[in-house]
């Protein structure tokens, strides 16, 4: 019966599952660099000295930042895509894999500027159409907000965001372009009206969910900018990958539960095609089989709301661990926020990992649209239509290869971070070091479920 | 970080990866035989065997028989079957792309099986 439901929200991925042995080189890699990090690391600095991190100014950048050109151009991009979901989605072809709405969304949008991000920096701050919209309505007429947003922290935020993991992952409706078209013209009216009820940076910094992600992926980048009090750009640095995770950054459970929220979307997106998943599924049959395609939503949704709040409970009981160890009264909440980022590049690489396939071969697939993008019998570009994807970067060797690199320089980072925020926190090198162990093993046991993951064999539905 | 302790970790790192690449490329398959897949497709909807193997470089010939016309398409290697009701349509071809290429009945894009090489 479900046959036909793709699992994801745009199905063609070529991966093979990783080998056994694969495996378990990366895995004992893994405790083997941690355990050499802790031992080179220990007697390291403390206090704010810990997490200070080299930075070079970046003089012909500040003229780059300060021009209208990135926000413009990005703008530019970033409402032409809108236009595309909304337009191809609603008249172009009903099956996802000719349907460049559904590329823009799943993998030009959700693969590839996350990874970008990460790369370069939040490029969203420079794509977002709604603050394009925005500022281009606002140029032509004044606006000013009607009322003042509660304090609601990033938990509106954190609900869009789940609901768009939610439509990616549990609804089943991620690979029909009408759908994806009307839930982004849904969220288009409510971002517009929001900002324009609420003013533009409070619903934007509270209340988008991918204005908040991007703003966590945009400090694990290497740019930096440093505003004077008028808030225009007075210096821009760089900075190694990673370390602006150390920065300070807003505290509150919220925040805690936004980047869980981060490792596990993409976790349960990994475990969907595990045997694991499919034995818990057929079990649950009896009960969600007679709610018909509500069912099928209830039974992934309840998957990934416990697989969250799984991972939300195993953080709070290490930290609790690491604090207990640490032997200083700190604030729980702070501290807990400030551990919770340096989960980020574990958080990254799986995403980079995980959609590897999709960036280097699935992207393709939209060039030969480009002919005919709504299905129409068009001849808009004649010479594109016999494209053939290369797979050139997407040889099973290379795929691992690039896996196995990845999650293992994401593990380093977050290793390496995490101990700089222990020596910040806590007072002497001992119990800094002590409070690490924890961690180290929280980390590594993420690192384990990222690499157990992609070494799943790829089974499938049965209907 | 200093000096000496970043350069540990960089070397770690790189014989750590130096290593997983020659893992990776010296165990992997060698193929270059001949393998000859038959799938018959019922109504559309179920195809037997549902999942076929081959190795990198091997030359594959697929036989599709169906006892409904339709097409069966070989995603990722881009190979349609145009299937005619009792009739088997073959085709053959190198596998040079590794991975787990999906199999679907095109006209209601009904996955059948897959074809995985290794």
């Amino acid at each position: 019966m479900l046959a036909g439901i793709l699992l994801h929200g745009f199905g063609q991925r070529y991966d093979l599952p990783i080998g056994l042995a694969l495996y378990l080189f990366a895995a004992g890699g893994v405790v083997l660099i941690s355990f050499v990090l802790v031992v080179l690391f220990a007697g390291e600095q403390v206090g704010a000295k810990a997490i200070a991190y080299p930075r070079r100014a970046v003089p012909w950048l500040v003229g780059v930042a300060r021009s209208p050109w990135p926000l413009a151009t990005g703008g530019t991009i970033g409402v032409l895509g809108l236009l595309t979901v909304v337009i191809a989605g609603f008249f172009g072809s009903a099956n996802a894999f000719y349907n460049p709405a559904e590329y823009v969304v799943w993998i030009y949008f959700w693969a590839v500027t996350v990874i970008l991000s990460g790369l370069v920096g939040n490029l969203w701050y420079l794509l977002n159409p709604w603050a394009a919209i925005y500022d281009v309505v606002a140029r032509l007429v004044p606006v000013r907000p009607l009322w003042k947003l509660p304090e609601v922290g990033v938990w509106p935020a954190m609900f869009a965001y789940f609901a768009f993991a939610c439509l990616e992952l549990t609804s089943g409706m991620g690979s029909r372009p009408q759908i994806v078209a009307l839930a982004a013209v849904v969220y288009s009216v409510i971002t517009l009206a929001g900002m324009f009820m609420f003013g533009r940076n409070e619903w934007l910094e509270h209340c988008e969910g991918f204005t908040v992600l991007f703003g966590i992926i945009g400090r694990f980048g290497p740019f930096e900018a440093e505003r004077d009090e008028g808030g225009a750009i007075r210096a821009v640095y760089v900075r190694p990958w990673g370390v602006g995770l150390l920065r300070p950054a807003a505290t509150g459970w919220d925040r805690v539960v936004f980047v869980i929220l981060m490792l596990s979307t993409l976790a349960f997106d990994g475990i969907l095609s595990t045997p694991a998943w499919q034995d818990f599924n057929l079990a649950l049959e009896p009960v969600w089989l007679p709610l018909g395609a509500w069912g099928f939503f209830f039974a992934r949704t309840l998957g990934l709301l416990l697989l969250t709040v799984a991972f939300l409970l195993v953080f709070v009981a290490f930290m609790e661990a690491v604090i207990y160890l640490g032997q200083r009264k700190v604030d729980m909440v702070a501290t807990v926020s400030a551990f919770a980022l340096t989960l980020v590049p574990i958080a990254l690489v799986y995403n980079a990992a995980h959609n590897y396939s999709y960036v280097v071969v699935s992207s393709q697939y939209l060039i030969p649209l480009l002919n005919d993008p709504l299905g129409k019998g068009w001849h808009l570009w004649p010479a594109v239509v016999g494209f053939k994807p290369s797979f050139a970067l997407a040889q099973a060797s290379t795929v691992w290869y690039a896996q196995i690199v990845l999650i293992v320089l994401g593990h380093v980072t977050a290793v390496y971070l995490s101990h700089l925020r222990a020596g910040e926190r806590f007072r002497t090198v001992q119990r800094a070091l002590l409070s690490q162990y924890p961690m180290l093993l929280l980390m590594i046991m993420y690192t384990m479920t990222s690499l157990w993951i992609l070494a799943q064999p790829i089974t499938r539905e049965t209907g | 970080m200093s000096r000496t302790r970043a350069l540990i970790v960089a070397a770690v790192l790189i014989v750590f990866i130096a290593a997983g690449g020659v893992l990776i490329y010296a165990t992997r398959s060698h193929g270059g035989q001949n393998v000859t897949i038959d799938l018959t497709v019922t109504g559309g909807t179920k195809m037997n065997p549902t999942d076929s193997t081959a190795h990198q470089d091997d030359k594959v010939t697929i036989n599709v028989t169906s006892d409904t016309d339709g097409e069966v398409h070989l995603h990722g290697y881009d190979i349609p079957f145009e299937a005619k009701a009792g009739q088997t349509v073959s085709h053959t071809f190198t596998a040079d792309k590794t991975g787990n290429f999906l199999i679907e009945w095109e006209t209601t894009s009904t996955e059948l099986g897959h074809l995985v090489v290794t």
